[in-house]
């Protein structure tokens, strides 16, 4: 019986100097699945190549045999040898293989666990040995169910939820201030990089009015124009001030511009509204005081730093969650994979069953010319009913027999018995 | 009968708050479905439990401490289920329920009943005593709103999150929601303590008595009202308005332990 592996190398076991010669272009790997699928070294067989990982997920009679050929076919374009690849990369079979790629779809192999494109890159990858034609039915179903896992760990836990870049901290603390983000206004002060990024994120998640402010005129006009927004002169801080919700700042001034109790006279503008400072100046150009004043909320580069850390450790906690998650669909998986092992059989017992009763009813009602509807209505289910309870103890015993994960001993024998030809998982593979 | 019913509420309240604590602290989805059906179901029972009551004693059930009481945490109940899907607040049943079950297990036991005499009934002490209760309910909301405000507030000053930061939705949702109920509950306090006081002077013939219960009522009023409007104002929002509404909730527990304890008006 082919057996289910993966072979792969990660950011872990092999140096970026390797898994970028083995990062080929689609063509290439499709040219690369097509030929191992023709040798007939795989029955099925997929490649997923992302710049952390390079996996080859394949069934095969022999997985060694098709594993060195696959990585052989792999680093043939940049000259890599087998001798070069093998030692960086690492093997699962059956179970395990359906475990690590339930946790690559979920992203919890990930470099940085929960970051959400990996599972579009596995899609990707599906979706390419699929018009290539080189995934069967196995590789199917645990493509499906890892796409499934990696959609449940992301809405039964949070391992993707908390921001784990400080610009996107700056993001999530909006959020747990004001009620999302629809119709937020912001004043960037100053045009460090990171400030602007975190200004478009905002922007991306419903922030609107970017007002730009900076010493020099030319350069707030430039960046408003990047996002979208209005320039502010410099000495109409503290009005503009009075009107936005968040403000960030990345000035190279080396004290603070923005003092504690210029904002106060703006918060009593504001009529006691919140209002969120994101310094990302170091030295800092918010003056500490300000995070003390009511409805004020000030991060500097080191809290949010602070925050990104606290997310960390907060997805690794999820992480746990998923893992459990995880470990209860490879049991399904497994379970389901047993089940198919015995399904061919019951099926060719039932056909095989239901033609011996088409065919001795036929001949008895050829015998009966002048029965009545009544007469064969009880004929019918007179023979349906002997049938159903033949088949019962033999179909019971199958389904538990591969429960119990010897199905094929009695897959085996029932073909025997009753002459099934070609039953078996040998037909038709799981 | 309906002994029973109130007891059934009571139980599946406790189940509830059970669920949501370990919602809060764990955040699995399930506990909190569990325990918002629980709550519901709680809920059911309990209006049922006060239908049978009232047919039982042949009026509403509303003129003793634990008859209040019983409709207080039935209005409080009510309003959580509304809030916690108009807000989408879903730790809300942990700070609202413990709440509940406080006054719903601790006040009426080992406390004088209070029962008005026959004497002093009228049409009006029913919408009065509604009324009151009605806004008592909202006041609980008002204050589960007022704690996690507080929490989140202190949290985000902080600028280190743990596990209220996760926890815990944004401020400007709990502000809102804290406002909200006290828009809701204040006036129908108000209503209730100005039926009352005018339904005194008719019944008695003096507009001001001056029993606990009636001045700890007015001091809760004063709380209330100072939250109102300084909020109207612009200045009080947030945390000083999640204080008051603290300190609004002290008092008026003050005042239900007063009316338990001291006979006046309100008393036998």
């Amino acid at each position: 019986m082919p057996s289910l592996f993966v072979s792969g190398m990660n950011h872990l076991t092999a140096p970026v100097g390797v898994r970028e010669q083995l990062a080929l272009e689609e063509e290439r790997i499709r040219e690369i699945l097509v030929d191992l699928y023709r040798r007939g070294l795989f029955a099925e067989v997929m490649i997923l190549l992302t710049c952390n990982r390079v996996e080859v997920y394949g069934v095969a009679e022999a997985p060694g045999e098709a594993r060195q050929a696959a990585w052989g076919r792999l680093g043939a374009p940049r000259g890599l040898s087998l001798g070069d690849i093998e030692p960086l990369v690492y093997t699962k079979t059956e179970e395990e293989a359906v475990r690590h790629a339930f946790r690559v779809a979920s992203s919890l192999d990930s470099m940085l666990v929960g970051e959400p494109q990996i599972l579009g890159q596995v899609k990707e990858a599906f979706a390419l040995a699929q018009s290539a034609s080189t995934v069967g039915p196995l590789l199917h179903s645990l493509m499906a169910q890892a796409f499934g896992v990696a959609k449940a760990v992301r809405t039964e836990t949070e391992v993707g939820r908390h921001a784990v870049s400080v610009s996107f901290a700056a993001v999530e603390l909006g959020r747990k201030i004001f009620e999302g983000l629809d119709g937020i206004s912001v004043l960037l002060v100053g045009a460090g990089e990171m400030a602007e990024l975190a200004a478009r994120h905002l922007v991306e998640h419903g922030a609107r009015a970017v007002h730009v402010t900076n010493r020099t005129w030319s350069r707030a006009e430039e960046l408003a124009r990047h996002l979208g927004g209005t320039a502010v002169p410099f000495d109409e801080l503290y009005p503009v001030m009075a009107t936005v919700d968040i403000v960030i700042t990345s000035t190279a001034a080396s004290a603070p511009i923005i003092r504690a109790a210029d904002v106060e006279r703006a918060l009593r503008a504001r009529r006691a509204r919140p209002l969120f400072f994101v310094d990302i100046g170091v030295p800092r150009n918010v003056e500490p005081a300000v995070n003390d004043l009511d409805n004020a909320f000030c991060y500097d580069i080191d809290d949010l730093r602070a925050v990104v850390e606290s997310n960390l450790r907060e997805r690794q906690r999820e992480a746990q969650r998923a893992e459990a998650l995880v470990a209860r669909e490879v049991e399904r998986f497994a379970a389901r994979r047993r089940d198919l092992e015995v399904v061919p059989t019951i099926v060719s017992l039932k056909d095989k069953l239901e033609t011996l009763r088409r065919a001795e009813l036929d001949k008895a009602l050829g015998r009966l010319p002048h029965a009545d509807d009544e007469t064969r209505r009880v004929m019918e289910a007179l023979s349906q009913a002997i049938v159903n309870k033949i088949l019962h103890a033999p179909v019971v015993k199958l389904r538990d027999s591969s429960r119990a994960g010897h199905g094929h001993r009695f897959t085996e024998l029932i073909s025997e018995l009753f002459g099934l030809r070609g039953a078996g998982p040998s037909r038709e593979r799981p | 009968m309906n002994a029973v019913l109130y007891d059934v509420a009571l139980t599946a309240y406790i189940v509830a708050t059970g669920s949501f604590l370990v919602y809060l602290v764990g955040r699995r989805e399930g506990f909190w479905r569990f325990g918002a059906l629980m709550t519901q179901a709680g809920w059911v029972c309990h209006t049922v439990a006060l239908v049978v009551r009232g047919i039982e004693l042949g009026r509403p059930p509303l003129l003793t401490l634990p008859e209040a009481v019983s409709v207080v945490i039935w209005a409080a109940v009510l309003l959580e289920l509304w809030a916690e899907r108009q807000y989408r607040v879903k730790v809300l049943g942990a700070f609202v329920l413990p709440v509940v079950l406080i006054l719903g297990l601790a006040l009426p036991t080992g406390l004088r009943a209070l029962v008005l005499g026959s004497g002093i009934r009228s049409a009006w002490i029913w919408i009065h005593v509604v009324l009151a209760l009605l806004g008592l309910g909202a006041l609980v909301l008002n204050f589960a709103g007022a704690v996690m405000y507080v929490l989140q507030e202190r949290q985000l000053k902080a600028r280190r999150p743990g596990a209220v930061y996760y926890r815990l939705p944004p401020l400007e949702t709990l502000d809102r929601l804290t406002y909200r109920a006290l828009t809701l509950g204040f006036p129908c306090l108000t209503a209730g303590l100005l039926l009352g006081a005018l339904w005194g002077s008719a019944a008695v013939g003096r507009s001001l008595t001056f029993d606990p219960l009636t001045i700890l009522s007015v001091v809760m009023w004063i709380v209330y009202a100072m939250t109102l409007s300084g909020r109207a104002v612009g200045a009080w929002r947030g945390r000083r308005a999640a204080y008051f509404a603290i300190l609004g909730f002290c008092a008026l527990l003050l005042s239900l332990g007063a009316g338990a304890l001291f006979q006046g008006r309100h008393g036998a």
